[in-house]
């Protein structure tokens, strides 16, 4: 069948969004580790100016669409994986409905706080 | 008169076909069905058999959501219904999967009471307290109807994963007082096709007909499982 | 085989909802810094500084250490969710635990380097 099955959504709860978005920036976030890793070998050089003309340009305000967008794969990743884990520890598995709700707004709001700070920091 | 489109597939393809049947309050989509075999095409195949929800035969995907066609009413459908067999299943033929593989890995996990005191001469009685009983009861009303397993995601993708259905029966009978099996149950649930394939997606318990809630089944056998392994390890 | 299977999947699956607990915590606080302490912060001088303090060298060590696995850990399970996959298994463990470790041990290598 194929990975097109973690992508059904007809007919589903909102619970398969939830899997699939954890699935999609799980993998978001690992790619950005590795371009974490490898922007941070700049700094390897002692006099710090290849370190500064690339972080000019992620602070840019070019660049803002992309930090916002990431950072909506973090808080999402970890305020759904936040739901995951206490599910998986037994806790509160009988309010997994509103508890989805609750996580999900919970995610949206910090994302907006986050990339309103993020909007100010470029905005300078 | 109410539309049915069905997802019909003779062996070599697949493709739509629709049909006109008059609805009756309390038609279930399963009598639509018979009525189109009766009066329409005697081909069109479908499994059914009890027709009251208890022999989980006539699982199949109505209007997108895999339900009992037995137990769902034509007039709570709207003007179409979508007919199609369940998903993650091979099709065999128009409505008819294959349960094969399904019922294999549910043998896979020893749904029976496994005793050290097994004596078929001299059967003995053995006592249960309600809250004994509550522990698991829940999760017997399962009748393997595959619902849960058509929308797991993880059997979307490994033909292998033992699934929502076979791991509930499996923590069903590790968590009834009378059974002695545990340590064979979680050896098998521990498989890389078992508990570690399950994400919580969740999607199981909200199609279960029978509201058996496989997910907190799949989530209980797991903790069992993981903490029954861990504690072996650090013992040895 | 059949027991470094058994042994490998329960301690993968606990240390993944550990090390997500964890980032909860140090991913915030990664965020804080770097962002909302001053408008500074990302500046060289400003980072050079931060990571020579053995605190903030301990704390990177540990949201490095506990991300690396997560991160390729979560990487392993998508793999084995496909039958492709789980015909390989030996392999896709052996290899995204190997990414793990050198994502790991390079981060390190920044860390002290810088
Ligand atoms: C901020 C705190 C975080 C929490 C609470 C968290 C939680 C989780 C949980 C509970 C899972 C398991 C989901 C499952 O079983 O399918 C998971 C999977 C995963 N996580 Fe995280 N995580 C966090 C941060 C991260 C970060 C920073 C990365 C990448 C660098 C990451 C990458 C992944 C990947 C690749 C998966 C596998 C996805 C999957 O199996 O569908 N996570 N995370
Ligand atoms: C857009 C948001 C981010 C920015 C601007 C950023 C920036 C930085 C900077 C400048 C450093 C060097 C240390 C310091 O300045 O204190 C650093 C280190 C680090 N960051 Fe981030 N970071 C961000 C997001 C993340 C995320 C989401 C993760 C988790 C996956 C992460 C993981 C790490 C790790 C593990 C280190 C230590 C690396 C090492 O020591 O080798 N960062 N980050
Ligand atoms: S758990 Fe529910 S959905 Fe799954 S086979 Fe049993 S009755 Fe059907
Ligand atoms: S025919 Fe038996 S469950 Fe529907």
């Amino acid at each position: 069948m194929g990975v097109s099955g973690w992508f059904r959504f007809k007919g589903r709860s909102l619970f398969s969004w939830a899997f699939t978005f954890q699935r999609l920036t799980g993998v978001v976030l690992l790619i950005y580790l590795l371009a974490h890793l490898t922007y941070l070998s700049t700094l390897l050089d002692k006099t710090g100016a290849t370190y500064e003309s690339m972080i000019a340009i992620t602070v840019s305000r070019q660049f803002l669409v992309f930090d916002i967008l990431l950072v909506l794969c973090g808080v999402f990743h970890g305020v759904n994986g936040f739901r995951i884990i206490l599910h998986e520890f037994g806790i509160a598995y009988e309010y997994r409905k509103p508890l989805l709700a609750i996580f999900t707004v919970i995610a949206v709001v910090v994302w907006l706080y986050a990339s309103y700070i993020m909007y100010s920091l470029t905005g300078g | 008169m109410v539309r049915f489109k069905i997802r019909r597939y003779d062996g070599k393809k697949s493709y739509w076909q629709s049909f006109e049947v008059p609805a009756r309050r309390g038609m279930t989509v399963l009598e639509a069905l018979y009525y189109i075999k009766e009066n329409y095409d005697s081909s069109l195949a479908f499994r059914a058999s009890c027709r009251m929800g208890i022999c989980g035969s006539c699982a199949m995907k109505i209007n997108d959501k895999p339900r009992l066609a037995c137990e769902t009413q034509v007039l709570t459908l709207g003007n179409t219904v979508k007919v199609e067999p369940l998903d993650n299943f091979k099709v065999i033929k128009d409505l008819i999967t294959e349960f094969d593989g399904f019922f294999e890995k549910h043998k896979a996990v020893k749904p029976y009471l496994i005793r050290k005191d097994d004596n078929y001469a001299e059967p003995k009685e053995l006592l249960q307290s309600p809250e004994e009983l509550n522990e698991y009861y829940v999760f017997t009303l399962c009748i393997k109807c595959g619902a849960c397993y058509s929308v797991c995601p993880a059997a979307a993708t490994l033909d292998e994963c033992l699934g929502p259905a076979a791991m509930t029966a499996a923590y069903r009978f590790c968590a009834d007082s009378r059974d002695e099996g545990q340590k064979e149950r979680y050896e098998i649930a521990s498989s890389s096709n078992g508990v570690w394939r399950c994400h919580l997606a969740m999607e199981c318990s909200e199609v279960c007909p029978k509201n058996v809630e496989p997910a907190k089944a799949v989530q209980l056998l797991r903790r069992k499982t993981a903490f029954s392994i861990l504690k072996s390890l650090l013992r040895w | 085989m059949e027991s470094t299977k058994s042994v490998m999947e329960p301690v993968a699956w606990i240390f993944q909802m550990l090390t997500g607990l964890v980032m909860i915590l140090l991913v915030t606080l990664h965020f804080y810094v770097t962002h909302m302490t001053s408008h500074e912060a990302l500046k060289y001088a400003e980072v050079a500084s931060r990571v020579a303090q053995p605190e903030f060298k301990a704390l990177y060590a540990a949201l490095l250490l506990v991300v690396s696995f997560h991160a390729f850990n979560g990487l392993r399970a998508i793999l084995l969710d496909t039958t492709a996959g789980m015909r390989k298994k030996g392999a896709v463990s052996a290899l995204t635990m190997l990414a793990f470790l050198l994502a790991f041990i390079y981060g390190l290598y920044l860390l002290f380097s810088i």
